[in-house]
């Protein structure tokens, strides 16, 4: 069994990085940095979601997402249909990701993180008006950097090299 | 051990189900929000919560603009403040002329018994946040309803328009720009006289819609707001024109505006509140 990147997670850990989460999502953002802007809650939630989840599932993702929502300006349930949707597709992949070392979870990520996007995007096409290009899934580069250097920064702290040796 | 009759394996419901259960839930939220707009009580209940951790996570880039601020060379500030001086005598010259225009035309209106203009009151707001949507572009502002905003007022910068204020919380309000996609700004061509209508593309620029094959528009030309929607106060400049373009399919001109207000870089702005119409005596 592949225990190596089971956080001991307690709940006072959980708790802190998504309150980090939400507050660096609230630093006064602009230009190029806010287009590139890695979308620190959903990388949380999901990061959580795969190594604690029987913690954090469905409700804090909904719960966020609102949170998100209210951030920008968006309608209520735009970023909390997506991060739930991104929740589902992380418990069933869960056993499959949590196989691979920092570079090649994040390469798997980066399809699961572009949905989320994509979720968000038709969401807020439906409810509101057509968006201005496809700016909008920029953000999911970031994102995806963001897992890897979390990854990453997970495995040497639990004192493993960076890469598999097979 | 199981025993007979007990399930072997407890569980709740399997992930799909509740997928499904969120995901109404979602909708359902969506729905309400959009069409019945009920959810303004969640949304000042957040702007109430998230308030003063804005605030808070403004500290930092705050002291960095201190820390640099600190060692700008005093060189530079004298430059500066000769400068301001100088910029200063200049529009208290201005500012005696247009007391001298505003009384003749206070005097004109009298004889033509012309309603007077309503006054104006402006409340200084800080940028607290910028907005990561891509369907409207908006502003988070550090003043709000205990100021006197309102929905539907305009908001301005030292160099044109910004937007206009579309929620109000407590204490902090939100803006959209003039250059989010289906704002429209009635506005007209300085130049002319021509007047139209002005419509944010979602890309940080403007177009101005309708204006017939033949009008007389040059790229370069100032559009100042018109007053005509009783919204913004006539005369505020909007943007400039940047590109007018021909097409063979359409009978109306292409005209790409690019807006003069700092919609990315303005750091404080002034929100106009209209006091109400002043009765002539």
């Amino acid at each position: 069994m592949n225990v190596s990147a089971q956080t001991p997670g307690s709940w006072r850990r959980i708790l802190g990085t998504l309150a980090l989460a939400v507050l660096l999502e609230q630093l006064p953002w602009s230009g190029w940095a806010l287009v590139v802007r890695p979308d620190f809650v959903l990388v949380g939630v999901l990061f959580w979601t795969l190594h604690q989840p029987a913690r954090i599932g469905f409700g804090t993702a909904f719960c966020l997402g609102l949170l998100v929502d209210f951030q920008d300006g968006a309608v209520f349930g735009q970023h909390a249909i997506a991060y739930v949707i991104g929740v589902y597709l992380v418990l069933y992949l869960r056993l499959r990701l949590l196989q691979f070392d920092p570079h090649r979870q994040a390469a798997q990520m980066f399809p699961i993180l572009l949905g989320v996007q994509t979720v968000v995007l038709l969401v807020g096409w439906l409810a509101v008006n057509p968006p201005a290009g496809l700016s909008i899934l920029i953000p999911v580069l970031g994102s995806t950097v963001l897992w890897y250097l979390v990854a990453l920064f997970v495995r040497l702290w639990h004192g493993k090299g960076a890469q598999d040796r097979a | 051990m199981a025993m007979p009759g007990q399930l072997m394996f407890a569980r709740g419901l399997g992930p799909t189900a509740r997928l499904l259960i969120w995901l109404v839930v979602g909708v359902s939220l969506v729905v309400v929000d959009v069409r019945y707009h009920a959810l303004d009580g969640l949304r000042s209940g957040f702007s109430m919560l998230l308030q003063p951790v804005r605030e808070a996570m403004r500290v930092p880039g705050e002291v960095a603009t201190e820390l640099t601020g600190f060692f700008t060379r005093h060189r530079l500030l004298q430059k500066e403040r000769d400068a301001l001086l100088a910029e200063r005598t200049q529009l208290l010259v201005g500012v005696n002329n247009a007391k001298e225009l505003a009384r003749e035309n206070a005097e004109l209106r009298k004889l033509l018994k012309l309603q007077t203009r309503p006054g104006q009151q402006v409340v200084h707001a800080a940028l607290l946040y910028q907005g990561h949507d891509w369907f409207a572009q908006r502003l988070t502002l550090d003043q709000g309803g205990g100021a006197g905003l309102r929905t539907g007022l305009p908001v301005v910068d030292a160099d044109g328009l910004v937007g206009q204020v579309t929620r109000v919380y407590p204490g902090s309000s939100e803006v959209t720009l003039v250059s989010s996609a289906e704002q429209l700004t009635p506005v007209f061509v300085e130049r002319t006289g021509q007047r139209g209508l002005a419509a944010g593309t979602g890309h940080g620029l403007m177009e101005l819609r309708y204006m017939p094959a033949q009008t007389d528009l040059r790229p370069g030309d100032r559009l100042l707001t018109s007053g005509i929607d009783r919204v913004y106060p006539a005369g505020i400049p909007v943007a400039t024109v940047n590109r007018v373009s021909r097409s063979q399919s359409s009978p109306y001109l292409r005209v790409d505006c690019l807006p003069l207000a700092g919609l990315d870089r303005s750091r404080g702005v002034l929100v106009l509140i209209a006091e109400p119409q002043v009765t002539a005596r």
